[in-house]
């Protein structure tokens, strides 16, 4: 079963039958290794930028891979002392929140529903570290304090002066989609008018190591669905979308930078950490969006692949994209190919990145690529942007676990 | 939102049997302390361990045999809800049933091992069959493969009222989606690391204690409960204001299932609910399970008013730093 949206009478809420509600992004942030905001991420992905670089933040000397795509050190968003203790996912999500909030000042959340994988990691690390050195800094109750994974929720609002109860999702790699196919299931079924959704996640020490010590991570550049690829590169990140009820949206005369149709979700039990070799956790979840979109393969322009560039990820997904859409010469491509995987930011950055791609008319670049694997007949968009004038785009996103989630995404 | 409760199971420090612990419960036994020292430094640790051979039957399931305890927790609550529903796990129920996963802290034993490789053997030792299990969604990913689900699974994190939130969101599935029922389960593990960072943290005044909690949600259940999205504070003063706007929200009732736990919690708590109705404070008798303890509550709240001892009972919640919850359980 997919799991459909129902419109009916519904025993739980007591509601009307309703007609199911169209969902906009009214607006957006995002803070990547490709830059902070907007304008500055659409840039790189026109110029089909590599954003990875060497690791600096901890040591990757008995590592196998070295490099990650890195944010850096955000400067200070007002009080200085008080940003200095925040974790970098709670700076992270608070330019990404603030870039969303000037994008629509009017909006006003609900609710807030954003993915994560690891919250403040590495305050996590340190607090460890000093059992080990038999230390008792200070500053380890900030440490424990902005450790928690609905901290930098928390934070965001704060700085944004909002206050609606949030939901976290920890769904592995596919938060960010699974949060925001969330949001828009909750707005399309009337249960809320207006929902802030998104993920972050920032680079730590021990979700790096756990990825090389699995053989998943990759010393060379990353190469999604490459004949010679060899694992994935580690990112990091937070974007933030504004969701809303468009017949609310556009009765406030509120930018609509697109629009939300479909989301998918499906779980497959083969393994923890591998798909199953068929693709069928990626074809469902591809085929739950487009069923709930109302659309079919043929009228997708574009897919913003997971594309980790690992040997069985980038297996199953190019196996289920070339079953589901067959001779449709639909253009794939992985950004994270620029910036590495930014884990449960990656959904949410990717939506984002897929939603200008939609607004400036092009398909964003794989770069690294040398060979498409001949395993499966996918139109890979190598190494260069191009330009295209797309209406329709699927954004998919898996995850350990066996989480899948697609989210679909049009021109307004 | 409204929604009916089909199913429960939980497994306490306490026990299992959903009929033994509430006996236990009312009684104000108090679960057996171990005591877990910090092998760094030297420090004691009370915690309330759930007692082994509580789980042990799922050892010897293949897809769990390297797993954290955590995951043996929700599997076993899950499963037991499931049961306690009546519903056998077959191809039809599965393709037509969501899991909700709540939890704070996750696998904190397999987390701590596979650090403390990085830090005193090098990176280059840790081990792959570690780092799986210390992902938060990886008990949902084991409860999914033994129902044979292909549908939606969600992990959610968040403070002590993550419990609640899980249920908020499995009936948010219920109103949105087309399952006929949604497995909510909280679980939670004790490893010296957390007893250091809750006492560090001021949070450890009530020992910290393992379990797991799991309410099978669904159209047609035997009794109602309304779930609440919950209320945020930013400052620990806020609280008493949050939980006073959740549980005027949920409306009034006759019997509290309150979150106490020896911190700011308590006086917040009691200050929003007063003294007029009798109460039960399940943390006093089971210790303080972060993620689990709210859906613990609830079960111990559904329990009250199935055996008749309230017609409404309330379920409060106040976590450490996010915000106020709560729900409402009637006939």
């Amino acid at each position: 079963m997919g799991h459909q949206l129902l419109c009916y009478t519904s025993a739980v809420s007591g509601k009307e039958t309703i007609a199911p509600r169209r969902v906009a992004v009214t607006a957006a942030g995002v803070v990547s290794p490709l830059g902070i905001g907007l304008e500055v991420n659409a840039r790189a992905l026109w110029e089909a930028r590599d954003c990875v670089a060497p690791v600096t933040t901890f040591d990757v000397s008995k590592t196998r891979s070295k490099t990650a795509g890195q944010v850096g050190d955000l400067r200070a968003d007002g009080d200085g002392k008080k940003w200095a203790r925040l974790h970098p996912a709670s700076r992270m999500m608070i330019l990404a929140a603030r870039e969303a909030q000037a994008g629509d000042p009017e909006f006003s959340p609900e609710l807030m529903v954003v993915g994560t994988t690891s919250g403040g990691m590495s305050f996590g690390e340190q607090f460890y570290r000093a059992q080990v050195a038999k230390a008792r800094p200070h500053k380890r109750g900030g440490w424990l304090a902005n450790y928690l994974p609905q901290k930098a929720v928390l934070d965001a609002q704060e700085a944004c002066g909002f206050s609606a109860p949030s939901q976290i999702i920890a769904n592995a790699c596919a938060s960010g989609s699974n949060a925001i196919g969330h949001a828009f299931n909750l707005i399309r079924a009337g249960l809320h008018r207006r929902v802030l959704c998104g993920g972050y996640d920032a680079i730590s020490e021990m979700v790096f190591v756990g990825f090389d010590s699995l053989q998943a991570s990759t010393p060379e550049k990353i190469r999604p669905f490459d004949r010679n690829r060899t694992g994935l590169v580690l990112g990091e990140g937070a974007a933030i979308l504004a969701l809303e009820e468009m017949e609310s949206a556009q009765a406030r005369g509120a930018t609509i930078l697109a629009e939300i149709t479909g989301y998918g979700i499906s779980t497959d039990n083969h393994h923890l950490t591998q798909p199953h070799p068929s693709g069928i956790g990626p074809l469902q979840a591809m085929q739950r969006a487009l069923a709930s979109a109302g659309r079919s393969p043929a009228e997708v322009d574009y897919i913003n692949a997971h594309g980790t560039a690992t040997t069985f990820n980038d297996a199953t997904e190019g196996t289920a994209i070339a079953q589901l859409f067959g001779d449709h010469a639909v253009p794939v491509s992985s950004t994270k190919s620029m910036m590495g995987h930014s884990l449960g930011a990656a959904g949410a950055i990717e939506a984002v990145f897929t939603i200008l791609a939609i607004r400036d008319g092009f398909l964003p670049a794989n770069i690294n690529h040398t060979e498409t694997d001949p395993a499966w007949p996918l139109q890979i968009v190598a190494n260069e942007t191009r330009a295209a004038n797309m209406r329709c785009a699927i954004s998919n996103s898996f995850g350990f676990g066996g989480t899948n989630a697609t989210i679909v995404l049009e021109k307004p | 939102m409204k929604s009916r409760i089909a199913g429960m199971g939980w497994v306490t420090p306490l026990g299992a049997d959903l009929d033994l612990v509430w006996e236990r419960l009312i009684r104000r036994d108090v679960a057996e302390i171990r005591q877990l020292p910090n092998p760094e430094t030297g420090r004691i640790h009370d915690s309330m361990p759930v007692p082994p051979k509580l789980v042990e039957a799922l050892g010897r399931n293949p897809r769990l045999r390297r797993s954290s305890p955590i995951s043996y927790f929700a599997v076993a609550a899950g499963l037991a809800a499931l049961e306690n529903a009546g519903l056998k796990v077959t191809p039809e129920i599965s393709a037509r049933t969501a899991i909700v996963f709540a939890v704070s802290d996750g696998g904190v034993q397999y987390t701590r091992r596979f650090y403390e490789q990085i830090v005193k053997q090098g990176a280059n030792t840790a081990s792959p069959l570690l780092f799986p299990e210390t992902v938060y969604n990886a008990p949902a990913s084991h409860l999914a493969a033994q129902l044979g689900l292909d549908g939606a699974t969600y992990t959610l994190v968040g403070d002590a009222t993550v419990g609640l939130s899980a249920l908020h969101f499995g009936t948010q599935l219920l109103a949105t989606t087309d399952i006929d029922q949604c497995v909510v389960v909280a679980a939670e593990e004790c490893d010296w690391v957390l007893c250091e960072a809750y006492r560090d943290w001021h949070f450890a005044r009530t020992p910290l204690a393992e379990g797991a909690g799991a309410i099978v949600l669904s159209r047609a259940g035997r009794l109602g409960i309304e779930t609440h999205p919950g209320v945020p504070f930013f400052q620990q003063s806020g609280a008493t204001a949050a939980l006073r706007r959740v549980l005027s929200e949920l409306g009034p009732g006759d019997f509290a299932v309150r979150s106490a736990n020896g911190t700011f919690i308590d006086r917040a708590e009691a200050n929003a609910l007063g003294n007029a109705m009798p109460e039960l404070l399940p943390k006093r008798c089971l210790g303080e399970a972060p993620g689990a303890s709210a859906l613990i509550q609830t079960i111990a709240a559904t329990l009250a008013v199935q055996k008749s001892a309230a017609q409404r009972a309330v379920v409060s919640v106040i976590g450490f730093n996010q915000q106020a919850s709560g729900a409402r359980i009637s006939r």
